[in-house]
């Protein structure tokens, strides 16, 4: 596709003028603006800040799932050399957060393993280490619930007093005929998966850090992802009001999500500033870290696909069962996308949807990479597969057959204005010449030969422009362009690694022609940079970069302007580049940046450039009944996964991944390849390794050791298609692309799996274990057939 | 609370003589001692290798390593790599490249990836990838990692 | 956490210094490489005594010798040397291969061979290579005003997960073995996707004597299927003195399962750990079988 043929003549202004221009910085290779002083090890990370009088916070974990505290005595602790505070409960009773308010920062009961008993604050670790030791607690272990099936029976034990029967959150979504669907269709595929628990491993563990001042306002170091609402949501733990709360974002070591609520490790550190009238920061170690920061949220996913016998899909039905854990986080709220998967992959005319979570002593879920959408795809797109063997197609046909054009709609009101899924589906067959091997795999099956080849396609649609789950999904952003041409951006877009400081960057220097090293970002203190309401849902390069973009158009409209007053020359016929005001026709330089600002400046009427904006992207809200066109774009990806399997040992090796994704238009192509490798291996981690062992309420492997994330002799190439959409809205025709490489992976392996071997594996991981032991019975007299899995409900 | 005794090391180049407890590790002497916080924590078991640094030539995770044995020895960690006039060519590509994301396992990555580049003449992706085995990271899926090294042994072949 | 106190550090040079203090009442607290010592001491599950001693600086207890019949390890050479070393690649390639795949290279320039025996995990990566090789530990002491040392078969050290024959006062200086004739064939795996930093699942030595398309003096060795690392004497018999064929692979694989003996655990489940000694101890006896 052509960037400057856009029909859309807002996409891109200045094309014809750039004719003979200096090359335009869109879709090249940007360097990130931060890498050199993190490749030095000179940037100091949230992790390794070091106030003036700080006191170290520790946290004493229960340390079992469920009980009573019948007694607790800080006496000792508090005794103890070098200790300036302990709290307990008591300290923060009635203060509730949370989603559904059900969580405090120090807890009077236990409901899992985790929950926060009582607090330190202390002169040194050490010290504060010792102080816990001290800490005498006396528990009356109650019987647990540790299944949503166990937790929703009559007679199971009442975890929250608010929330009768265990019952947490429920979503519902409708459209069609359900059973006259069924009974069109030629062909169902009934199987249930179960999407496990894993966690974010982000490398740099949770930390926050607390300090008041004289008047009572709280300065909060931390690594959110979402500063403005985070004051929100912190306030009511802490009995603040949310405007007396400064979020102040030092670079931090990872996030994917894992920020996007209030854990109790930030009021704790808050409540033992207040205390002890001293900053206070708390750090976790990595065992602390598993155990107690979110997990992606583990679900039993009830799945019924049908088609004709012409390959049309008829309906698709989804019954969830959610592990809500012990408090409610992000974690049960991913119906919203699950159910926006189950209606918008691929066209499906009838939808029934419905899910419920169940309170559990359990580890709670917050958001992590690909929300709900990587547990559905999951289903959605090996039940695709399944579809096209029985019906006996060739799964890229029927995937085409049943793939969205641009300008259709979903079920819920989706408006996949520019689609891409049939271009990603092709492109992506072609180059992994997917089709030919598929049935050259299924052939050789049968042969002898311990190691198997298999290959995999699968796809997804997510939100590419955000998702309107809030009353705003805008941004705020000031710029101003000083009197040496230096710009100061000063954004409410968080950076969390994921580049936006490039894209930013990039996007101003473009717009106003100046080199990306006179652009300096401010976007990580809420006293001084205005509202976004955060990093989830793919949304930062779209609004973000739409809001930087709209800011820079303003203020180069007020340069152009000036320039227009002060040398006589028509704004039209003028524009930025290489630092000067230059004709737009010819590039011919008429007076440079730093010059006209100086003059526009020091002038009767001073004028200095500074320009606000306010970006709300045009989606809608996402209402009670889930029919809404709730995010700016959506977009699609495709995986092809190309795996050798040893059969004795189950041991998966990912030689390739060939990627297709629609992304709109490529900004940053450097920054973008980054995301997706880095999205992707995720995803493998979820495919093949990664496991929270949980057992009656306990984590069993809180270690690198023993939970397994892809090292780098495990990564496959990656061979990347970029589609550009040209999305409308979107920056440049920019979509948001960094969730889909997460989500749709392990599906493709699964699906390679089940071509290589005939097995199919519905719980994930596909560990060396499990496929091996799926082998080996397949091989039994007896086996069943995986397509016939037993039909298993998990209604509740 | 343990027993000192006295130290006496290169660190980056630099003569230093010091007292260190005596179960003290190499990473807690570099972060909470002397200020230099590029070697980071992110597990402290030897697991996941933000904390690699390398002694007398050889990289070890200094979450493990006891200060004390670094008595008579060279020390590198992250900053001392760069000069004062230019990061370090493994850097330099980590940045030109696109390697380095939220960056906090990149210090040991960096230390590591140096390294096998400086004791393997002609070192492969292959080799590469195997030798980085001992380095997560979450953010990057190690690619462009790996492109950094491979630019840095084809410049110096 | 009690890690218990150190009240005292030594970094000898010499090893009677090093003895002396092991002999003294209460003992002493062995620091090599330091990682598993590191680990242990911080998660609470090992205390240090009151003296520290690195042992790291005593001469004659680093490196690999050449003894003509025999082959030596001091017990202080690093799991990297190992890896590294062209005398290692041609006397005990399966030790190489086992080096290889442990943890990680950082690991491997800071752990020591003696520091992974004494430390006697069942998943001791190099301990089946070593048992194979018939390896002995030499272990000395200080007792009655003289240094005593004594050498034991590796097969008899391990006692428990963590615990050796090796008494307190001792201290593990060297490993010995003797230099494999002429038709010694050799083989290591490992189980895991992850080419090292995999903790041990399942892991198996093999080292025999082919002549004639026969195996001699065969010594089979399982890691991670068993409390300790051990030999494993069913498949030893099956294999022994007969020819490589079809009949001779399926009763060892057989009798192999039976020696394993392994558990459920976090990492792997009982059923897996049996079928990869199956898997592994078949597909080591064809590679021999067709090279």
């Amino acid at each position: 596709m052509d960037p400057t043929a856009s029909s859309n003549p807002s996409s891109n202004p200045s094309s014809k003028a750039r004719a003979d221009a200096a090359p335009s910085l869109i879709g090249q290779r940007v360097k990130k603006p931060d890498a050199p002083d993190k490749a030095t090890g000179k940037t100091r990370y949230i992790n390794d800040m070091v106030l003036p009088q700080m006191l170290i916070g520790k946290v004493l974990f229960a340390g079992r799932p469920h009980a009573r505290i019948v007694r607790i005595d800080t006496t000792a602790a508090r005794a103890l050399p070098g200790v300036h505070a302990v709290l307990t409960g008591a300290d923060a009773a009635g203060l509730k957060f949370g989603f559904v308010r059900d969580n405090v920062a120090l807890k009077d009961r236990v409901r899992c393993e985790h929950d926060e008993v009582a607090a330190v604050a202390a002169e040194s670790e050490d010290i504060a280490a010792r102080a816990l030791a001290l800490i005498e607690v006396e528990y009356e272990d109650l019987p647990g619930v540790f299944t949503p099936e166990a937790g929703a029976r009559d007679d199971a034990p009442q975890i929250h007093d608010n929330f009768p029967g265990n019952r947490s959150l429920r979503f519902e979504f409708k459209h069609g005929d359900l059973a006259a669907a069924e009974a069109g269709s030629d062909f169902i595929v009934d199987n249930v998966f179960r999407p496990h628990h894993v966690t974010h491993c982000c490398m740099g563990t949770s930390c926050a850090i607390a300090d008041f001042d004289h008047n009572g306002k709280l300065t909060i170091w931390t690594q959110t992802q979402y500063p403005y609402n985070y004051k929100m949501d912190l306030a009511p733990a802490l009995g603040i009001g949310p405007g007396d709360i400064r979020v102040i974002q030092p670079p931090v070591g990872g996030a994917f999500g894992s920020k996007l609520d209030v854990y109790p490790y930030e009021p704790i550190a808050a409540l033992l500033a207040k205390k002890t009238g001293r900053p206070v920061k708390v750090l976790y170690t990595r065992g602390e870290e598993f155990k107690a920061s979110p997990t992606r949220q583990a679900a039993i996913i009830h799945m019924r696909t049908g088609c004709t016998r012409e390959g049309t899909l008829t309906f698709r039905s989804a019954d969830v069962l959610l592990d809500n854990g012990a408090y409610t986080s992000w974690g049960p709220t991913i119906p919203v996308i699950m159910m926006r998967t189950t209606s918008g992959h691929y066209r499906v005319p009838v939808v029934d949807f419905k899910a419920q979570a169940i309170y559990t002593n359990n580890p709670y879920a917050g958001s992590f990479r690909g929300y709900g959408n990587v547990q559905t795809t999951w289903a959605t797109a090996q039940q695709m597969d399944m579809l096209a063997d029985l019906i006996g197609m060739e799964p890229l046909d029927f995937h085409l057959k049943n793939a969205q054009l641009s300008g259709e709609v979903t079920p819920q009101k989706s408006y996949l204005r520019e689609c891409a899924l049939v271009e990603c589906l092709q492109t992506a067959a072609a180059a992994s010449d997917y089709s030919r091997k598929r049935r050259a795999y299924a052939a050789a099956r049968t042969q002898p030969g311990r190691f198997k080849k298999g290959i995999g396609l699968a796809s997804s649609i997510h939100n590419a422009g955000g998702a309107k789950i809030h009353k705003s999904d805008g941004i705020g952003t000031i710029l101003k362009v000083d009197d040496y041409a230096r710009v100061t951006v000063i954004t409410g877009a968080s950076e969390i690694g994921q580049g936006i400081d490039a894209v930013i960057t990039l996007i101003v220097a473009e717009e106003l022609g100046v080199p990306t090293e006179h652009v300096t970002l401010v976007n990580n203190d809420s006293d001084i940079a205005p509202w976004d309401v955060g990093v989830h849902a793919s949304r930062t390069t779209f609004i973000a970069g739409n809001g930087a973009r709209r800011a820079a158009l303003k203020a180069k409209a007020q340069i152009l302007a000036g320039a227009e007053k002060l040398l006589g020359e028509p704004a039209a016929g003028l524009a930025l580049r290489g630092g000067a005001v230059v004709r737009a026709q010819d590039g011919k330089e008429i007076i440079k940046l730093e010059r006209l600002l100086r003059q526009m400046h020091f002038q009767a009427e001073p004028e200095l450039v500074m320009v606000t904006d306010y970006y709300e992207p045009k989606s809608e809200p996402e209402g009670a009944s889930h029919v809404s066109d709730h995010s700016a774009a959506y977009a699609h990806a495709v995986h092809v996964a190309e795996i050798t399997v040893d059969t004795l040992t189950g041991e998966i090796k990912v030689d390739k991944v060939t990627v297709a994704q629609d992304v709109g238009r490529v900004i940053n192509r450097m920054g973008l390849e980054g995301q997706i490798e880095g999205g992707l291996a995720i995803g493998l981690g979820y495919a093949l390794s990664e496991d929270m062992r949980i057992e009656e309420g306990r984590l069993k492997n809180a270690c690198f050791r023993d939970y397994k994330l892809i090292t780098a002799p495990e990564m496959p190439p990656v061979e990347m298609h970029f589609i550009e959409s040209m999305c409308a809205e979107g920056p440049y025709g920019a979509k948001g692309i960094s969730e889909l490489p997460t989500i749709v992976i392990a599906p493709a392996v699964a699906n390679a799996l089940a071509n290589a071997t005939g097995v199919r594996i519905f719980d994930p991981p596909m560990s060396p274990e499990k496929v091996a032991r799926a082998i080996f019975e397949q091989g039994l007299p007896g086996a069943s057939q995986p397509e016939a899995a037993a039909r298993e409900s998990a209604t509740v | 609370m343990s027993p000192k005794t006295e130290i006496r090391f290169k660190l980056n180049g630099r003569e230093l003589q010091l007292e260190v407890p005596v179960t003290m590790k190499t990473l807690d002497l570099l972060r909470e001692r002397l200020g230099l916080t590029g070697t980071k924590y992110a597990c402290g078991e030897g697991e996941c290798g933000a904390c690699t640094v390398q002694v007398d030539g050889k990289t070890v995770n200094s979450c493990l390593m006891y200060a004390v044995d670094l008595d008579g020895r060279e020390l590198l960690t992250i900053e001392g790599l760069r000069t004062p006039q230019a990061l370090h060519p493994v850097q330099q590509a980590f940045v030109d490249h696109g390697a380095v994301q939220c960056g906090f396992c990149m210090p040991g990555m960096i230390m590591q990836a140096n390294y096998l580049i400086e004791n393997q003449p002609g070192l492969t992706r292959e080799q590469a990838k195997r030798g980085l085995e001992g380095n997560l990271c979450r953010c990057t899926g190690y690619t462009k990692v790996l492109d950094a090294v491979e630019s840095v042994v084809q410049s110096k072949a | 956490m009690t890690t218990g106190t150190v009240q005292k550090y030594l970094a000898p040079t010499r090893l009677e210094p090093a003895l002396a203090a092991l002999a003294l009442p209460g003992g002493a607290t062995v620091l090599a490489g330091g990682t598993d010592l590191a680990p242990q001491t911080e998660a609470g599950t090992r205390r240090y005594a009151a003296q520290l001693l690195n042992i790291r600086r005593i001469e004659g207890l680093a490196g690999i010798r050449d003894e003509g019949q025999a082959i030596r390890l001091g017990a202080t050479t690093t799991v990297s040397e190992i890896r590294q070393s062209a005398l290692m690649a041609q006397v005990a390639p399966a030790l190489v291969q086992a080096a290889e795949r442990f943890a990680s290279e950082q690991i491997r320039n800071a752990a020591t061979v003696g520091g992974n025996l004494c430390n006697a995990s069942p998943a001791s990566d190099l301990s089946p290579p070593l048992l194979v090789l018939d390896a002995e530990v030499e272990l000395c002491s200080w007792r009655g005003n003289a240094q005593h040392t004594r050498r034991l078969p590796l097969a008899q050290f391990f006692l428990a997960p963590g615990r050796t024959l090796k008494e307190p006062d001792e201290l593990l200086t060297a490993v010995v073995f003797a230099r494999p004739g002429a038709g010694f064939v050799s083989r290591f795996r490992k189980a895991g996707p992850r080419p090292a930093l995999e903790i041990s699942t399942v892991s198996l030595a093999l080292g025999a004597r082919l002549q004639g398309g026969r195996l001699q003096q065969v010594r089979v060795a399982l890691g991670s299927v068993a409390p300790t690392p051990l030999r494993a004497r069913r498949a030893e018999a099956a294999l022994e003195g007969r020819a490589l064929d079809e009949a001779a692979i399926a009763a060892a694989v057989a009798a192999a399962a039976e020696d394993a003996r392994p558990i459920d655990d976090v990492r792997a489940s009982a059923w897996y750990r049996g079928h990869l000694v199956r898997v592994f101890m078949e597909e080591v006896l064809h590679d021999v079988a067709e090279n």
